[in-house]
Formats: structure tokens, sequence, C-alpha cells
């Protein structure tokens, strides 16, 4: 008899063990849960806003390529009729207009030139604009993993969320940067004359 | 240069006005747009081009695929094409040349770079 208390005793404790290492499990859970939570909440809100960063940056851009599209019209405009006066002016032989129509044209043409320049700089857009796109598509990936965790632990069954995609197609180049080139024009000049 | 008709594919409306605009200051007006490799194929059935001018990642259709695509078609065969993208690593423009560029540029430019090498590929 004593035998079967001292069996029933070690059960109940041993079953006292279990149901504490269970209730420690269920805590930490709970401790889990909640970040994932908030993380998967976050990830959409990242992705968001990256995606604005990037139709923000090219709406912008834009907007600075109409301005230098119209100072690239204007000035060659001002160059067309700053060469009919200097005609006019040659005919009448007033050399100080003549002078003044030369360093004007020169100024308008340095200006159409400056323009092109703001406009080859803008090519920076291009390049950013990949490089969020590489972001944002490790935050979804990110996302639809976390997903697919507290589905999981949710008791929920997982082949429910194993066809989640990226909402967007995305093409981008992983290593575009605006500075560093892996290979420069002129090596590729030489790969391309051994063709 | 006056009878050259260049189709400028690249999936960035940024990207493609800046070429646009470069190619128009260096005396090139005659240029039609294509957002993607897929765009760009449909243009080609409808218009005849002498030159082509490429980006890389592009969705629904990339331009290492779109250049594979043309050059499999006998009447686009020794079509110039000039890839311009921002790849730069090595095995990249070697995969470009095997797929059938003619020249290759990487993102970003200038606009010299971009007249010299149309010119040295119409000089062949």
């Amino acid at each position: 008899m004593s035998k079967v208390i001292n069996l029933q005793d070690k059960i109940k404790a041993e079953l006292m063990d279990i149901s504490g290492t269970i209730n420690e499990i269920v805590e930490s859970y709970k401790q889990l849960h909640s970040p994932l939570v908030e993380t998967q909440e976050n990830v959409p809100k990242a992705t968001e806003q990256l995606d604005k960063i990037s139709e923000q940056t090219e709406a912008a851009t834009h907007r600075m390529l109409d301005t230098a599209e119209m100072i690239t019209q204007r000035e060659d405009e001002v160059i067309a009729g700053l060469n009919k006066i200097k005609t006019m002016a040659q005919n009448k032989e007033l050399d100080t207009i003549d002078t003044l129509c030369d360093e004007i044209a020169q100024k308008a043409s340095d200006n159409s030139n400056d323009a092109f320049v703001i406009m080859d700089a803008l090519q920076f857009q291009d390049i950013t604009s990949q490089q969020i796109d590489h972001a944002v598509v490790l935050l979804e990936e990110l996302g639809i993993r976390l997903h697919k965790i507290l589905t999981v632990l949710g008791g929920e069954d997982i082949a429910s969320v194993q066809n989640i995609t990226p909402s967007k197609k995305r093409a981008f180049d992983p290593h575009a940067d605006l500075f560093d080139k892996k290979t420069n024009q002129s090596d590729i000049d030489n790969l391309f004359a051994k063709k | 240069m006056a009878d050259l008709k260049i189709l400028a594919v690249d999936d960035s409306p940024t990207m493609r006005r800046i070429i646009l605009n470069t190619l128009k200051r260096a005396g090139f007006t005659d240029v039609v747009e294509a957002v993607d490799g897929k765009d760009a194929l449909a243009k080609m059935e409808v218009d005849t081009f002498n030159f082509v001018i490429t980006d890389w990642n592009m969705p629904e259709m990339d331009g290492l695929t779109f250049v594979t695509n043309i050059r499999k078609s006998d009447q686009y065969k020794t079509l110039p094409i000039l890839m311009v993208t921002t790849r730069s690593v090595k095995d990249d423009i070697l995969e470009a040349m095997k797929a059938g560029v003619n020249n290759y540029i990487v993102k970003p430019f200038t606009p010299e770079t971009l007249k010299e090498k149309i010119d040295q590929i119409l000089a062949g």
C-alpha cells in the first residue's frame, strides 16, 4: 500500500513539474506572440513607406526634369534670338552690341549645358529605386515568413498561408549602385573589343 | 543619323526621359519608347527599328530575354543593340555579350558615352 502511495506521489510530482514547464512554455509563447504580431503589422507599413519613397522620388524627379527641359528649350530660343540680333547689329556695325550678344549667347549656351548636367544627375532615381525595390522584397519575404510562423503558433493549418506571394512583381539589380561599378567602362570596352 | 529609328526600352520612366533627351541632343530624334521586353517585342511587330537601346532588369520580360528573343528572328539577327543597365558584374556583361548585345553601358552614364557607343556600333 505504501508503495502505491509512494508511486502516486512521484507521479503527482512529475505532473506538477510538467505543468510548470507547460506554464513556462505558454508564458514564453505569450511573450513571443506579441512582438511577432507587431512585427507582422509593421512590415507592411515599412513596405508601404518604402513604396511611397519610390513614388515620391519619382514624382520629384519628374518635376526637376520638366524644369530642366523648359530651361533647355528657353535657352535654345535665347541663343537663336541673340544670333538674329547679332546679324542685325553687324549690319549696323554696332560693335558693342555684337560683343555683348556673344557673351549672352555663351552664357545661355552654358545654361543649356548645365541643364543637361542636372538631367544626367537624375539617373540616381533609377538606381535608388532599384535599391528600394530590393529592400521591399526583403521585407515582404520577412513578412510572409512571420505570417506563416504566427499561423502555426495560432494552431491554424500552414497550408492556408502556403501560397502567399508578394503584392507586386519587382525587377531590380541587387548590386545597383550610384558610385560603385564592379566593372568600369574601359574594361567593358576591352571585353567588346576582343569580341 | 536622320533615318535612324531607335527603340528605347526601360521600365523606369525617368530613365526613358533621360535617354530620349540625351538622344535628341545628340541628333537622334526618331525614338520610340517601350516599358519592358514584352512591350518592345509588340512594338517591333508593328514598326521597323534600326537600333535598340535596352535596360536589363525589367518586369514581365527582362532585357536579356528580350535580346535573346530578337536574335532568334531572321529580320533582327543583325539589329544593333546597346544595353544600358546598372548591372556591372563581369559575368553579367559576358552573359549579355553571349545573348548578342553589340555594346554595353553601365548606369549612370554620360551623354558622351551614350553617343560614343551608338557611333561605334553604327560604324561597325
